[in-house]
């Protein structure tokens, strides 16, 4: 067992030393095994929805509680859930997959206070945040909160309501989750740090009640995306072992092998690497 | 000796490069999915061109060398390519 375990894994002679796991041959098996998964992946997912799948949780309570907490700490009053506002960032979302475009403002000029004015809300303030890609409500917030331009909407003094929208749709020809927040302050009097506090947390959960909510819940036996990621993780971190391994052991022993450079292997998997994270994050705008 | 250390400094400086580049491409266009896809199949062709002109300059270039390149690129790839189709909505 041993043995074929440094057979697979380390330099040696059984092997004319190189791994056999960084053999053509094993490489080759593993990128057709990838490439088949690929092409099968969207069969199952669809044969199997209630077991393979993205687990996903985004509600327009979570994101009304998170960012009340936000607000919160930062010594300022808390948000109400509006009817009004949840009615035009719906239709943000709505326009946003009809003319397929992830912006404030549509390839037609219409901007978000449209929405806003349609939806019967007559602001003082208003704002507007996106996101796109998030798999729950905590990321989300924590997205807008990195960003400054979204942490001072969330954090501004000048709203007093908001409005959420959570909706999945196709854009760019990618199946997609929007979470819309329409911001909006009726009254221009700002309220000071003291009466912010006094607003208590049971005063925010009076304020979701006859509102209609906006949510998705997927809860999937399998997470694909935890899967994937781990594996794909786990794929280019094992390589980059094997090879930066193989590079050591070659170098201390002294041979001589006409091979490619390990070095140039380890470089690349790990940019494949930093690029599965760019790719896997989600973006707001 | 000093040939062939400067030839590889320089080829790495050119490396590096391309995949800076390639990463500030991803992060500029985190919104579009088809032009990151793009960029991946680019920075990985760059990768099998740019050991290919190493080796070949090293004068060790030989068939096997160009399919170790070959294959390490098409693995970048197809894990990627297994990330996004398990891991996305569709």
């Amino acid at each position: 067992m041993k043995g074929f375990f440094c057979h697979l894994f380390l330099p040696q002679e059984t092997n004319n030393y190189r791994p056999k796991i960084i053999h053509h041959s094993s490489l080759l098996f593993l990128i057709i095994l990838l490439f088949l998964f690929s092409l099968y992946a969207p069969f199952l997912k669809k044969s199997y929805s209630g077991v393979l799948g993205v687990s996903i949780g985004i509600s327009s309570q979570d994101l009304l509680l998170l960012t009340n907490k936000k607000r919160q700490q930062n010594g300022l009053s808390s948000l109400k859930l509006n009817a009004e506002l949840n009615q035009a960032a719906s239709l943000k979302g709505t326009d946003m997959f009809a003319k397929n475009y992830w912006a404030h403002t549509s390839p037609s000029g219409t901007t978000p206070w449209f929405f806003i004015k349609k939806a019967g809300y007559k602001y003082v303030y208003a704002g507007e945040n996106l996101a796109r890609g998030f798999t729950s409500s905590e990321d989300v917030i924590n997205a807008w909160m990195d960003s400054k331009s979204h942490r001072e909407n969330i954090l501004s003094k000048n709203f007093q309501d908001v409005g959420f929208a959570v909706v999945d749709g196709i854009l760019d020809g990618e199946v997609t989750i929007l979470v819309i927040e329409e911001l909006g302050g009726m009254n221009p009097i700002v309220l000071d740090r003291k009466s912010a506090f006094n607003e208590s947390v049971a005063k925010q959960n009076k304020a979701v009640e006859g509102v209609k909510s906006s949510s998705i819940i997927k809860a999937p036996i399998l997470d694909t995306l935890s899967f994937s990621k781990i594996l794909a993780y786990g794929i280019f971190l094992f390589f980059i072992f094997i090879f930066a391994l193989d590079m050591i052991i070659i170098e201390n022993k002294k041979i001589i092998r006409f091979v490619g450079h390990n070095s140039d292997h380890i470089l690349f998997l790990g940019l494949m690497l930093l690029f599965i994270v760019i790719i896997s994050k989600g973006v707001v705008f | 000796m000093i040939k062939h250390s400067e030839h590889h400094i320089g080829y790495y400086i050119s490396l590096f490069l391309i995949f800076i580049f390639s990463t500030i491409i991803m992060l500029n266009f985190s919104q579009n999915k088809q032009i990151q896809a793009s960029i991946i199949v680019l920075t990985a062709f760059s990768y099998v061109l740019f050991g290919i002109i190493h080796h070949k300059a090293m004068h060790d270039l030989t068939s096997k060398i160009v399919i170790e390149y070959i294959l390490i690129g098409s693995l970048g790839i197809s894990v990627v390519i297994f990330f996004i189709t398990g891991g996305f909505l569709s």
